[in-house]
């Protein structure tokens, strides 16, 4: 514009009014300043010419309003000289300049000061003394300036930034600022257009807009750029502007950021055929598909992929409109998405009808689509691919070369096009260290390790003869990892990731290895690979069930997941076993994340506590399960066996973080779970909010269509009840509102009156109440609800739970069982289940005298010897209460029993986890606890009862105790070389019997004291198979013809039967046919001929005496 | 292969058998402890030759147990690539056989098998045949171990009959 105002000045001369300053910094005066001459002339003919180019860019209006506007644009056109540098703009304003020029001297005047003009009018008046200058010039000087000065902006102007020094084009604090303006995400280019039009709009009105430029960035959403001096103007430009948030703030961009703002990065789009893509968006959105043809402009794409076809439309394909409606929202929804599938004709007709399905040549046509070979053929935009980390499976690929009928192509995978794909992923996934070998160029075939990535150049150490110690850098697209045979490898991505397994067989990139854990044969490209040295353990979820979870296998067992494999889990019970579980045997997964326990200092246990191990191995560990208050599940990296997963006593765990909540150990209602609010966490016994009382109430309905009609509540849910109606059979949802309650006599009440006594419910009694009887509430009960009872579900404790506790009433007496063995001291009562006990509770026992809590414990104390060396630490740490309560200790010289204390029972080692000793409860007194016992009768039958009549007499009552002692005894450990198992292969025979055995001659054991001595067999014990310990027996001397002492523990090895020797003998067949039965030696044929005669049948026997042991004679003799 | 190794136990002895014959019982735990475990580092325990040093027993405070650290020597087994070893089959599937080395468990891929053998799937034991030679269950194999796994508790390892001089032994 100045610039043509400039030539309008050479033209005229100085009788113009000069009406602007040039702005001497300005390049594009000298530019146009060069313009030919020929165009002065031409505006000077032309006038007319003038004023319609004015009017393709403005709509005119009348002439006097043009005038007008003109002359308010001459008066301003010192900003359009900044504003507007694209010549075209510009030598249209000029022209109305200088058109105006000639119309409004006597205004401009009055408009403008005097010096201003003057300083014009000088300054165009050496301008014209410099075009006259320049006509003096000869030509060839001329023509060499012109082009001089034509190339110089054209260097400097070419957007060519790299041959002028970049710093001279950075903008400085002298130049205009560039201000950031918030707007409507997604508006930002319209809202530079409408800045642009305002900008032209306003231009020759009185308040043009000052801004120079405004601009946008598609990576930065939300936001313009706009170029101005000040932030008013920028606010002023903005104002009226649907979208832009002015009030958001106007922020001025750094000067050194402004650079950036506006540095434009070159886009590769490389899209070739055969090369994959996926899609974006739509039904196919994830879809790989491959390249077949780009368009000349290189917007849209031709891609071929496999369609997904709903062969199974919901709606009725007639109608054009609603199918792809229905399309639409598949696409939306994933996961309702038809699977993909080969387009095949006869299906889709079978579906869709033949008329929708168009054939040509090899092509159909099908709702608008092309399918080709099974393939559909479509024409995406380039936006609506992805082009970039397209990483295709190998999944993907063999579906796409298998083609459409589904068989194996004769040619195998085309493994150039799936590397050329994963190319660009396969260098972002090489690492120094890697094996690789470079398979191109010109160094094909070297092997190395790869030294260094840089970019994309990989420096490997070469393998070889050749290179030996040389470095050389290859192109990473032209190496892939390498692996052999017997690799251990680990799958880094994909489906497979973390996935290990050992190498067996390379073929060019794909790599074929043995899964560790599921030891299936696993196929994956080599840059999916790592040479790694773990053992993964892949994916942790399995079904519902995830690693460390804490399972239900059966009503008594609980574990924890320590190893998933690949459609199985490894289980760590709480008794330490493990097993192989399928996630259909787990019947739930629980819960144990508000679980508590008590540790060895009365602690409060806690999941994620970090507890070390009191006695055993003081493994340390992280507490990830707690089960019923008693087992605790550690995991501890540093453990081998089980993943590091194990199973140990709460009881025996001590915190590694030094605690502040001290309990103390007196502390027993806090300790005592029952004691605690609500039911016990894993305890299954939560109970649930009373059931609505008005369930099962007879109701009438009073409004609504079902007037009048009789019914009874079956459910309710806030104030909607589910009635079930007398007629028509049907359960209707109703207000409670609209019901009342029918009584027998057919009078109606609110449904919120409590029932009175006419009515069918017995009136307050819940039905959930019931069970709630102050029996329930007793210790005995509450004993179940300690952790230690893991049976709390099974029918036998709820049997136990049901019979009238004997503390209640203080009597008891009608659980035979626990009566039994509670009230009478006799060590064999709790084999009232066994014929024998009968007779053994005729003779004398040594205990007669005990009773009550103190030969409860003295009786432990003896199991305890049997049980070997328990120290006394364990009694202290487990049953805090108890020996206060008990009166004597288990030294306490009541039990005569041949020094059971020496007995080599090592119970240390032993694993005891059921020991259900740490009862809190077993504190309040014994009694407490001894429902425990009593539960457990059911639960493991023969270990109260018959098979253990020696661990358990010794226990008098039935402890908790009893449990710990027998397991104390269970895992006595021996040397594996036992000489004789004959006890143990008959123990089913002799235990209960009572056989008379003899300890060995020179047994050695406990210093031959009990050499030769008689005993009388109560139980065998035979430790699990996978304990090395040896089996014990349980016996009591025999002396006189009766039983002395106490039981003691002896290795069962060391036991030996007692042939009879005399008629009368009382003997017990040991095995043979007969076996198990007792019976008495009638005759004595020969010495090892005897004729017993059977108590069961009273038959007469032939029996040879070494089948034949004594035994202590039976209530039948 | 198979080495003579020196290694260390720790047996924690409980005060009852602390006695004339408590030597016998340490002996006796030690090999039940130790033989046919695996250690990564030094393969299987097959058996111990003797006990060089049963150590002095300390007593420890607290639980009264006596802790011995032995000193064993003892015939160990591990299995090293390229090794070349006999074993007995012992499972047959569509991918290879399982063949058993003593303690280890060698896994054989299909693909490491000649491809003369192929896997018949009607047979039964299934089984790798060939015209004139079968593999399956219980059938004697010398093979070349090409990889090892080893973990903490357990070494397992891939091999490979496709190479000379392996394959069936009679």
């Amino acid at each position: 514009m100045s610039d043509y105002e400039d030539e309008s000045m050479m033209q005229n001369g100085s009788d113009d009014q000069p009406t602007r300053i040039r702005d001497p910094l300005d390049e594009e005066d000298k530019e146009e300043d060069d313009q030919p001459p020929h165009r002065t002339r031409y505006e000077d003919d032309e006038e007319e010419e003038e004023e319609e180019e004015e009017e393709e860019e403005e709509e005119a209006g009348d002439s006097r309003a043009k005038k007008k506007r003109r002359h308010r644009r001459s008066s301003v056109s010192r900003f359009i000289d900044f504003e507007a540098e694209v010549s075209d703009d510009e030598e249209e304003e000029d022209y109305d300049d200088e058109d105006g020029h000639g119309d409004f001297l006597a205004p401009e005047a009055g408009d403008l000061d005097s010096g201003d003009l003057n300083r014009r009018a000088a300054d165009y008046a050496r301008l014209n003394r410099r075009e006259r200058e320049l006509d003096d010039q000869d030509l060839a000087a001329l023509a060499e300036d012109y082009s001089r000065r034509a190339q110089r902006p054209a260097m400097r102007y070419s957007g060519d930034l790299n041959d002028v020094p970049q710093r001279l084009l950075m903008p400085s604090v002298h130049d205009a600022n560039l201000w950031q303006v918030r707007v409507k995400p997604g508006k930002e280019r319209d809202l530079v257009f409408s800045l642009m039009r305002k900008a032209i709009d306003t231009e020759y009105s009185a308040r043009p807009l000052q801004i120079f430029s405004a601009f946008q960035r598609d990576s930065l959403s939300g936001m313009i750029y706009v170029e101005a001096r000040s932030a008013k103007q920028v606010n002023e430009a903005c104002q009226g502007l649907v979208g832009i948030y002015p009030s958001r703030g106007v922020a001025l961009v750094p000067i050194e950021e402004m650079a950036s703002l506006l540095q434009i990065k070159k886009q590769e789009v490389t899209v070739t055929p055969g090369s994959w893509v996926r899609i974006k968006r739509g039904k196919y959105q994830g879809d790989l598909a491959q390249v077949l043809d780009v368009t000349e402009n290189g917007e849209d794409v031709g891609l071929k992929f496999i369609p997904r076809i709903d062969l199974n439309p919901k709606d009725e394909p007639s109608a054009d409109g609603k199918k792809r409606k229905k399309q639409g929202t598949a696409g939306v929804n994933n996961a309702l998405r038809p699977p993909q599938r080969f387009f095949n004709y006869e299906e889709v007709v079978k579906v869709y009808g033949r008329k929708s399905v168009a054939r040509r040549n090899q092509i159909y046509l099908f709702q608008n689509d092309q399918f080709k070979d099974g393939f559909i053929e479509k024409d995406f935009r380039l936006t609506a691919i992805q082009l970039d980390n397209v990483n295709p499976t190998l999944d993907e690929i063999t579906r796409f070369t298998r083609g459409q009928d589904g068989a194996e192509s004769d040619t195998p995978v085309d493994l150039s096009i799936i590397a050329e794909a994963s190319r660009k992923a396969a260098i972002a996934v090489l690492q120094p260290g890697d094996h690789v070998e470079v398979f191109e160029g010109e160094q094909s075939g070297v092997q190395g390790t790869v030294q260094s990535v840089e970019q994309d150049i990989v420096t490997i150490t070469p393998v070889g003869v050749d290179f030996d110690g040389q470095k050389v850098q290859i192109p990473a697209r032209s190496v892939r990892k390498r692996f052999k045979p017997g690799d251990h490898v680990k799958v880094m991505t994909g489906t497979n990731a973390d996935e290990t397994g050992l190498v067996v067989s390379v073929s060019d990139n794909i790599v074929t290895f043995l899964s560790d854990m599921s030891l299936q044969e696993v196929s994956v490209f080599s840059k999916d690979l790592r040479e790694a040295a773990e053992v993964g353990s892949g994916t942790n979820i399995v079904g519902n069930y995830e690693l460390h979870d804490l399972v239900q296998l059966d009503p008594q067992t609980v574990g924890v997941i320590y190893k998933t494999e690949r459609d199985s889990f490894r289980v760590l019970d709480q008794n330490g076993q493990t097993r192989l579980v399928k996630p259909h045997q787990i019947s739930m997964r629980r819960d144990s994340i508000r679980a508590v326990a008590n540790d060895a200092e009365g602690h409060e246990l806690r999941i994620n506590d970090n507890v070390k191990e009191l006695d055993g191995l003081g493994r340390k560990g992280r507490v990830i399960h707690i089960h019923q208050s008693f087992y605790a599940f550690l995991h501890n990296r540093d453990v081998a066996e089980n993943s590091g997963v194990f199973v140990t006593r709460a009881r025996s765990l001590v915190s590694l973080a030094p605690k502040g909540n001290l309990l103390k150990a007196g502390d027993l209602s806090k300790m005592n779970p029952s004691m605690m609010g609500g039911g016990m966490v894993g305890s299954g016994m939560i109970g649930r909010g009373p059931r609505d009382r008005l369930i099962g109430t007879p109701v009438m309905v009073t409004k609504g269509p079902s007037k009048g009609v009789a019914g009874v509540i079956k459910d309710t849910n806030g104030n909607l009840a589910r009635v079930e109606l007398l007629t028509g059979n049907k359960v209707i949802s109703i207000d409670k509102s609209k019901l009342r309650r029918r009584k027998p006599d057919g009078t109606l009440e609110d449904l919120d009156r409590k029932p009175t006594g006419g009515d069918m419910r017995p009136p307050s009694v819940n039905p959930n109440m019931v069970p709630r009887t102050p029996s329930w509430k007793t210790p005995g009960w509450q004993g179940g609800m300690t952790p230690n009872i893991q049976t709390a579900k099974t029918p036998a404790w709820q049997a136990s739970s049901r019979t009238p506790n004997p503390y209640l009433d203080g009597g008891g007496g009608k659980t035979p069982a626990w009566n039994v063995s509670s009230r009478t001291p006799n060590p064999y009562a709790d084999g009232g289940k066994t014929p024998a006990w009968n007779v053994s509770s005729r003779t004398p026992n040594p205990y007669a005298g005990g009773g009550g809590s103190g030969s409860g414990w003295s009786g432990g104390g003896g199991g305890g010897g049997g049980g070997g060396g328990w120290s006394s630490n364990n009694w202290g740490g487990q049953t805090p209460g108890r020996t206060n309560d008990t009166s004597n200790d288990w030294q306490a010289d009541t039990w005569g029993a041949p020094t059971p204390r020496e007995a080599p029972t090592p119970y240390d080692s032993a694993p005891t986890p059921a020991f259900s000793a740490p009862t809190p409860g077993y504190g309040l007194g014994q009694q407490t606890t001894a429902p425990v016992g009593v539960t457990r009768i059911p639960n493991t039958p023969g270990y109260f009862s018959a098979q253990t009549p020696g661990v358990f007499d010794s226990l008098d009552d039935g402890t908790g105790f009893a449990l710990w002692v027998r397991l104390a005894i269970n895992s006595i450990v021996f040397a594996p070389d036992s000489p004789d198992e004959w006890v143990v292969k008959h123990k089913d025979k002799l235990i209960g019997n009572k056989p008379i055995l003899k300890v060995r001659e020179s047994s050695g054991w406990d210093d031959g004291k009990m050499d030769k001595k008689m005993v009388v067999l109560l139980d065998v014990t035979v430790p699990r198979d996978d304990i090395e310990a040896e089996a014990s027996a349980s016996a009591a001397l025999w002396e006189n013809g009766m039983q002395v002492g106490d039981p003691i523990a002896i290795p069962a090895r060391h036991l030996q039967p007692v042939h009879p020797e005399q008629l009368g003998h009382t003997v017990l067949v040991f095995t043979g046919t007969l076996a198990g039965k007792q019976g008495i030696v009638r005759s004595i044929e020969s010495d090892s001929d005897f004729v017993v005669q059977i108590f069961e049948d009273q038959v007469l026997e032939d029996i040879s005496k070494d089948y034949l042991t004594l035994c202590v004679p039976d209530q039948f003799e | 292969m198979f080495f003579i190794k020196e290694l260390t136990h720790t047996i924690l002895l409980h005060p009852s058998y602390f006695g004339p014959r408590m030597l016998q019982f340490l002996e006796s735990k030690l090999y039940s402890d130790v033989e046919g475990t695996c250690s990564g580092q030094f393969g299987y325990i097959i058996a111990v030759v003797s006990m060089s040093d049963i150590g002095n027993g300390i007593v420890l405070p607290g639980s009264g147990q006596a802790e011995f650290v032995a000193r064993y020597r003892a015939i160990v087994f591990k299995p090293f690539k390229g090794e070349v070893v006999d074993g007995v089959v012992n499972n047959v599937t569509k991918m290879g056989f399982f063949a058993e080395v003593g303690p280890l468990t060698v896994f054989v891929s299909h693909q490491l098998i000649h491809p003369d053998m192929k896997f018949d799937p009607n047979s039964n034991p299934p089984s790798f045949a060939s015209e004139d030679q079968i593999i399956e269950k219980n059938t004697k194999v010398r093979l070349k171990i090409v990889g090892t796994r080893v973990d903490a508790t357990e070494i397992f390892a891939i091999g490979t009959i496709k190479e000379d001089h392996l394959g069936v032994i009679e």
